[in-house]
């Protein structure tokens, strides 16, 4: 039957041991083809793209900034998707998710906002300007810290997993606010520079570099996450006899 | 290549100090987030390794193991 086979495929996904063996693969790619495109991103809109007629070569920093923000939400609704099934279907793996996804997601967002700043430094006059993005972009940030300082108090494992499943699921409201900011107030923020339905009002010797950058910091994310997961799991499951058999297969250095 | 000379490159018009700057900070968060998750992974390949050969030298079941150490929760 299809869905008792569906049934068991969404119960191997909850496996921690079959995660990370189908993983075990991937992971050399993805850190092969995150490198590569960011090497290429970063040399291509640093010293290949032409500079913008109005902000001059300030503009450079689009490459960084918006990947970066891009990844902040993403990652948050990351979190916040592996909260809902966490607390709906009771995986193991969701927390797992939720506590890989925390480190990154706080810095990046924290790159995010710095980049930012220092973009806005020499558009906008002004290191910090209280704007409707800016706000919800540092709402997000708190939203990582939050979450990272309540899994820091508590110790019950459970309770744990399901206070921060619970925030992150809550917090994902703000990732709506933070795309619609500049459309709902007047703002200094320059509205997104990539969308799925537009063409982007940017030459294409200056979006594709971005793509780049962008596909570069996805898999980039991508590959930090699953290695932190991939910790995770083995930590929790130090005990377990699969641990001490993909050990013992492992060479050493 | 956008500029005529590498000290072009370098000033970015009068923008070379808020560019390298956002492109430094980018570096560091990269590498950084990286190397961090590398060390933790061989980190806990070196404490199993280690526990892997602990348990040999007592000859003891494997489901022993670590019986004395709480893993980390």
């Amino acid at each position: 039957m299809l869905s008792d086979s569906l049934k068991q495929l969404w119960h191997k996904l909850g496996s921690p041991r079959w995660f990370f063996s189908l993983t075990t693969p991937w992971m050399t790619g993805l850190g092969a083809a995150a490198g590569i495109l960011l090497i290429i991103g970063a040399v291509w809109g640093l010293a290949f793209a032409p500079a913008d007629y109005q902000q001059g070569n300030s503009f450079r920093i689009m490459y960084v900034h918006v990947p970066a923000a891009m990844l902040a939400q993403s990652l948050y609704i990351g979190m916040g998707v592996a909260g809902f099934v966490g607390l709906v279907w009771r995986m193991k793996l969701t927390d797992v998710a939720i506590e890989a996804c925390l480190p990154l997601g706080m810095l990046i967002t924290a790159l995010a906002l710095f980049s930012g700043s220092v973009w806005g430094a020499p558009t906008w006059g002004s290191w910090w300007e209280w704007d409707g993005r800016t706000i919800s972009t540092l709402v997000l940030f708190f939203l990582y810290v939050g979450i990272f300082a309540l899994r820091e108090a508590i110790s019950d494992q459970e309770l744990r997993a399901r206070a921060s499943a619970l925030i992150a699921m809550v917090g994902t409201i703000n990732i709506p606010i933070i795309k619609y900011s500049v459309e709902w107030w007047n703002t200094l923020h320059q509205p997104a520079s990539f969308t799925l339905t537009e063409k982007p009002a940017m030459p294409s010797e200056m979006w594709l570099p971005l793509l780049v950058m962008v596909l570069g910091f996805y898999c980039f994310a991508a590959f930090v996450v699953l290695l932190r997961m991939r910790v995770e799991i083995l930590t929790r499951d130090i005990n377990a006899r699969w641990v001490n058999e993909w050990i013992a297969e492992q060479k050493v250095p | 290549m956008y500029f005529d000379t590498f000290t072009e490159f370098l000033q970015m018009g009068k923008h070379g100090f808020y560019v390298w700057l956002a492109y430094g900070t980018t570096l560091v968060v990269v590498l950084g987030s990286w190397l961090s998750a590398r060390a933790a992974f061989s980190n806990v390949t070196k404490q199993l390794r280690q526990r892997a050969e602990l348990a040999q030298r007592a000859g003891a079941d494997e489901s022993l193991i670590g019986s004395h150490n709480e893993s980390k929760t």
